[in-house]
């Protein structure tokens, strides 16, 4: 397997939306919403003189006559009458006139002011969108001000993509993308063959599921799962993480062997293309488990703890071989145990092998196992052999969500 | 040299040109959206007098304003004139709305080929300096 080559771009938000067009695109923005105030305030006025009108129109027929000031030129009045008080020439609109009473003319008023309104919600729901751009703006100035800097990374084999935005230069994710990638190779091959050991699994979990396990390692793991799912390029850190928080928690050395198959696929998944729904079902396991499971592996937490350390090291820089024996020690623990997708590093489970036999059925896998690419491939053809093993000695349980081969 | 430089000097009044063809299609598009929206506002209002219309008994008064005269119109009448300017309007609108797309793929055109004069007048002065 080739290594993956990690490339990544590095690109400074002030160079993707230079500051003076950002500026200037805000002000646009800016003087559009202004227009679109004016056109609102006008209505408005609109309205306002409308509701005075319908007010006038229901008052005049009150009386037979009403003594007036007549305006007469530009600057003069002089006392006269208003008759007729009920009849109104009311214009309908393009020059067009018509005779019409006052109740009438109150509705004519009022089916204008009902479109007027309608225009008035419009204008507002423009101008909503007009602020939304307004304040888009503002914050990528705000941001191109902080030279914040947006970060790509590419993985050649995989041609898989991660871009993730950072605040103030963070170059974590380049180191974890290569530590990604020394880990994943060759991710198809890789793939496929996790999915048949993910099926396998899962036929293990189900049947482990009377083992029980931590509902902390659970829940660990299904944090574990989340976060792994949150960003690809944090893979290794959050599997680091994982495994801080196995450490914390405890885990049968039976659990390792599981975990390491699980997380394997796992993190195959995670980088490899179909991940996502890979993804989304461990954590769903994760919390089945813990509600089914209800075993606690309380006296290896001290064992875990070391032995987790080793496997973490381990994990970064591992190598097949100690998938192997791992393997197989973990189908019988399988047998034992609850199905538990845990990352863990398939080192832990080399440790751990020697007393596998003794946490049969007690013991809860809740450490996180932490797989690379490397290993599966030379797994996969043990575990096939030994799952096919571990399969038939153990009695038939549904098919456990997690379809990784366990040896 | 000489020849390079007459060219090029051809070259930016060739780009002198286009450009003010462009400003002059960016104004032409411009006029036509006011008097489409001209239009579309006059074509609202006579849909509104229209509804109003519908709304009259037989017998209403119906004026129309023709200068300084208010002239008494029949209901019916009054009716199918409002209608034919709907229509008249209507046709307006889809002839301004055919000659805005030629407008704009003129100026379309009208830019590919001030880029094209622009680059070739970039090989130029990089043929120039080199020289």
């Amino acid at each position: 397997m080739g290594k993956p080559e990690v490339k990544g771009t590095v690109t400074s938000l002030s160079s993707m939306f230079p500051p003076e067009e950002v500026q200037k695109a805000a002000k646009m923005v800016e003087g559009k919403l202004s227009e679109k105030q004016n056109e609102m305030n006008q209505l408005k006025e609109f309205i306002a003189d409308n509701a005075s009108l319908i007010n006038l129109v229901q008052k005049l027929p009150d009386e037979l006559h009403h003594d007036i000031m007549v305006p007469f030129g530009k600057a003069a009045f002089f006392p006269g009458r208003l008759i007729h008080t009920n009849e109104f020439l009311v214009l309908l609109g393009e020059s067009y006139y018509a005779d019409r009473t006052a109740k009438q003319t109150v509705e004519i008023l009022k089916r204008r002011g009902k479109s007027l309104v309608s225009k008035v919600d419009a204008l507002k729901a423009g101008i909503q969108d007009l602020k939304a751009e307004a304040s888009f703006f503002d914050s990528t100035a705000s941001e191109v001000a902080e030279d914040l800097v947006e970060i790509r990374e590419y993985e050649e084999d995989n041609s898989t993509e991660r871009a993730s935005q950072s605040g103030p230069v963070e170059l974590e994710s380049p180191s974890v993308a290569e530590a990604d990638n020394k880990v994943s190779s060759s991710e198809d091959d890789e793939y496929a063959r996790l999915m048949s050991r993910l099926e396998e699994l899962e036929k293990e979990e189900l049947a482990a599921e009377d083992d029980g396990e931590n509902d902390e390692d659970e829940d660990a793991n299904a944090n574990a799962a989340e976060t792994e799912t949150e960003t690809d390029g944090d893979e290794d850190e959050l599997t680091e993480a994982a495994f801080h928080r196995k450490k914390d928690e405890g885990y049968s050395s039976l659990d390792h062997g599981q975990r390491s198959l699980e997380s394997q696929p796992r993190k195959q998944l995670q980088q490899s293309k179909g991940k996502d729904p890979m993804n989304e079902e461990m954590p769903t396991k994760y919390n089945h488990q813990g509600l089914t499971n209800q075993l606690a592996c309380t006296g290896l937490t001290a064992e875990p703890v070391t032995k987790g350390e080793i496997s973490h090291s381990r994990i970064i820089h591992q190598d097949t071989k100690m998938l192997n024996p791992p393997v197989n020690a973990s189908v019988r623990s399988e047998k034992a145990r609850s199905k538990q997708n845990v990352h863990d590093s398939s080192r832990n489970e080399k440790p751990v092998q020697t007393p596998k036999s003794e946490f049969d059925s007690s013991k809860a896998f809740t450490g996180s196992i932490i797989e690379h690419t490397e290993n599966l491939e030379k797994k996969l053809p043990e575990q096939k052999t030994t799952s096919s093993q571990s399969s038939d000695s153990k009695p038939s349980k549904p098919v456990s969500r997690f379809k990784m081969q366990r040896k | 040299m000489s020849s390079s430089s007459a060219a090029l000097r051809e070259l930016q009044r060739d780009l002198e040109n286009k450009a003010n063809d462009l400003s002059k299609l960016q104004k032409d598009i411009a006029k036509n959206h006011q008097v489409r929206k001209k239009y579309t506002i006059q074509l609202g209002e006579n849909e509104l007098v229209l509804k109003e219309l519908d709304l009259l008994n037989e017998d209403a008064n119906v004026y129309k304003l023709i200068g300084p005269v208010l002239v008494k119109q029949d209901l019916a009448e009054a009716n199918a004139n409002v209608r034919k300017r709907i229509e008249y309007i209507s046709a307006e609108l889809k002839r301004l709305d055919s000659s805005l797309q030629d407008l704009e793929e003129k100026q379309h055109s009208k830019r590919e080929a001030i880029l094209k004069v622009q680059q070739r007048i970039q090989s130029h002065q990089a043929g120039k300096a080199k020289a």
